[in-house]
């Protein structure tokens, strides 16, 4: 085993750790923050795999910007207990669902290939060459996606001016 | 042998490093409650030491002896946690800036920089889009309402500059072709960056100063509205923690001022460090300034030159800049 | 994809990943150091009207758990859209030389849709905070 294997297995163990704290925090913003603390761990495994401009964006996106989002939510819907059971049936069964799923196609994929079990050499792909190969491979993804940006911002928009309602202004405690 | 000199000469150009940015950081107090005073014709800290030099360590004993509360409703993990995440994310940044050229030390080269990342710029983005936890988080979990809504202007406004301060470096990654901050720095040997693009400059020097919270940009700890904003609880040296890292902040724009448009370490005559120190010394010193001389923005207008102004005119810059490139690119 | 050595990676003597780890456990040590100076030698008395949250002295009535007015939430939201459109645009000014203008003109369209939702949005007004003028 090298160095690298055993780092990869430390962050993987502190992946796990960190996602399983935040499906049983009973406090919404703590388990934002294990949340965060996983998405800490993907960006370092992004880079172990020698994909550091992933890595930075894992941070800069996930947990800058899509938590951010979170935290915001949970603040503004009010925070209270949840009573009953922890997992409702409701809830998981579609989750056992989802994993049976995902747990099948995987080893389909990884055992259905055996070329995949050879461990690759450890390399790195600088963001350079990761912007070369994306604007000349698949640019025409990369125009589609500012489209549905742009879908998704006028929809956020709209859901948005919906919710804020007539008496937006003259709430008392605008600050 | 080898591997444990090299250990040593690492942790040896952390604890400098850690060590310069400390003292440099309560210096700079000093220098702002001094210069804050002259400007308001006061004296300022005269007491302790001569010229009030020794004020700084009488606040740090202070501030390390007095009492931490922590309020009754308060979370009380998430409220201890917060001043950590500011602090912290502050000193990181500096991992990634190059104090000067590589040096010659026993015989092996040694680089004047903790870490040459490839990914260096987006490293320091990354950080200081956590800065916001501290503020959202240190505001929420004091259950206080001036705290709370110091902590949600805060983390609106830092995001919000965030996005101009990000698009105002894209045209130093493009003239540079890199996001390590040495690449960056070794770029500008000839010409500094602010004279290809004194625009971004502008756009990064208001948002930085955004990011940093402190006058004309004040408005989460606006005093006359918020008390002390999303710090208003804190108190000992978890609120000591939080200034540490608005200072440690101001240190790490000036450095970073520095980098991507003033050139960096270099410069004539003197040596590569002391360049880099002046540098950050003259942007602390007009931070000081504006916070002497500019009233605080109403948030609407704060707001309004974020989106309105800066975004746009960064992305047009941009634009324009990327055409340049390619016109010089093939002559 | 350059390949990456190893031993290059945990070396003292390099600029790397090493270095970065070494720094950050200083740097959370040196916190932790700090706060628990400030535990061990600060006083500990407390008393109700100590851990009262303080609201410049009127006593505070209520939960402080109030609820995000809308607007802020809605610059959540643009700025992790504008955040994604940064992350394309920033992939594409590190390689901006070796596209050429072919890559200019790919970023001239996805800049100009995203000025295109920015100005939507200004124009619906999902910019502005102060109170409405009729």
């Amino acid at each position: 085993m090298s160095i690298l294997t055993l780092l990869f297995y430390a962050i993987a163990l502190l992946i796990v750790a960190a996602t399983a704290m935040a499906v049983t925090r009973r406090n919404m913003v703590h388990a934002v923050l294990y949340l965060v603390l996983s998405f800490f761990g993907t960006a370092m495994l992004f880079y172990l795999l020698g994909a550091p401009f992933l890595a930075a964006l894992e941070i800069i996106i996930y947990a800058g910007a899509i938590m951010v989002l979170f935290l915001f939510l949970i603040m503004m819907i009010r925070l209270k207990k949840l009573p009953g059971m922890f997992f409702p049936v409701g809830q998981l069964l579609p989750a056992i669902f989802i994993c049976a799923g995902f747990l099948a196609v995987s080893s389909v994929l990884v055992g259905g290939n055996p070329e995949g079990w050879t461990p690759m050499p450890a390399a790195q792909a600088s963001p350079a060459a990761f912007g070369v190969y994306l604007f000349q491979t698949h640019w025409l993804a990369v125009e589609i996606a500012s489209m549905l940006l742009l879908v998704a911002l006028v929809g956020a928009y709209v859901l948005g001016r919906r919710v804020r309602g007539p008496s937006a202004d003259t709430r008392k405690e605008a600050p | 042998m080898n591997y444990l000199l090299g250990l040593i000469v690492l942790l040896i150009k952390i604890a400098v490093m850690l060590g310069g940015l400390l003292l440099v950081a309560s210096y700079l107090v000093w220098l702002e409650r001094k210069l804050l005073a002259r400007l308001q014709i006061r004296l300022g800290p005269n007491r302790a030491g001569i010229f009030g030099l020794l004020q700084p360590i009488a606040d740090a004993i202070k501030l390390l002896t007095k009492e931490e509360i922590v309020p009754t409703a308060a979370d009380g993990f998430i409220f201890r946690l917060a001043p950590a995440v500011v602090a912290v994310t502050a000193m990181m940044m500096f991992a990634v800036v190059p104090l000067g050229p590589d040096i010659r030390l026993f015989g092996r080269s040694v680089p004047m920089v903790i870490t040459d990342l490839n990914v260096g710029l987006l490293f320091v983005f990354a950080l200081s889009s956590l800065g916001v936890y501290g503020v959202a988080l240190g505001g929420w979990a004091s259950n206080s309402k001036f705290a709370l809504l110091g902590g949600i202007r805060g983390a609106a406004q830092m995001i919000s500059y965030e996005l101009a301060l990000g698009l105002s470096l894209v045209p130093v990654v493009m003239l540079a072709g890199s996001f390590s901050l040495t690449a960056i720095v070794d770029a500008q040997s000839g010409v500094p960056f602010i004279v290809l693009q004194p625009v971004s400059f502008a756009i990064f020097v208001i948002s930085a100063m955004a990011e940093s919270k402190r006058i004309p940009f004040d408005l989460p700890e606006a005093e006359n509205e918020l008390g002390a904003g999303f710090h208003t609880e804190y108190s000992g040296m978890r609120f000591g923690l939080f200034f540490l890292g608005e200072y440690v902040h101001i240190q790490v724009l000036g450095a970073l001022t520095a980098v991507f448009f003033l050139g960096g370490w270099h410069g004539p005559w003197l040596p590569p460090v002391v360049w880099l120190m002046l540098k950050i010394f003259i942007v602390a010193l007009i931070m000081i300034w504006i916070r002497g001389t500019l009233p605080r923005l109403r948030y609407d207008q704060l707001m309004a030159l974020g989106w309105k102004v800066l975004i746009p005119v960064s992305l047009i810059n941009i634009v324009v800049t990327g055409a340049f490139i390619q016109f010089a690119g093939f002559s | 994809m350059q390949p990456i050595d190893a031993h290059a990676l945990l070396s003292p003597w390099q600029p790397g990943m090493l270095s970065l780890t070494l720094y950050g456990v200083v740097v959370i040590a040196l916190t932790l150091a700090i706060l628990f100076l400030s535990r061990w030698l600060g006083r500990h008395q407390p008393n109700d009207e100590k851990l009262r949250v303080y609201e410049s002295g009127i006593i505070p009535t209520g939960q402080a758990r109030l609820r995000y007015p809308v607007p802020f939430f809605m610059v959540a939201i643009f700025f992790l859209i504008f955040d994604v459109e940064g992350a394309y645009i920033f992939s594409w000014a590190v390689a901006s030389r070796p596209l050429g203008w072919a890559g200019w003109l790919q970023i001239e369209f996805f800049i100009g849709v995203l000025i295109a939702g920015l100005i939507y949005v200004w124009v619906k007004g999902g910019l502005e905070w102060g109170p409405k003028r009729d």
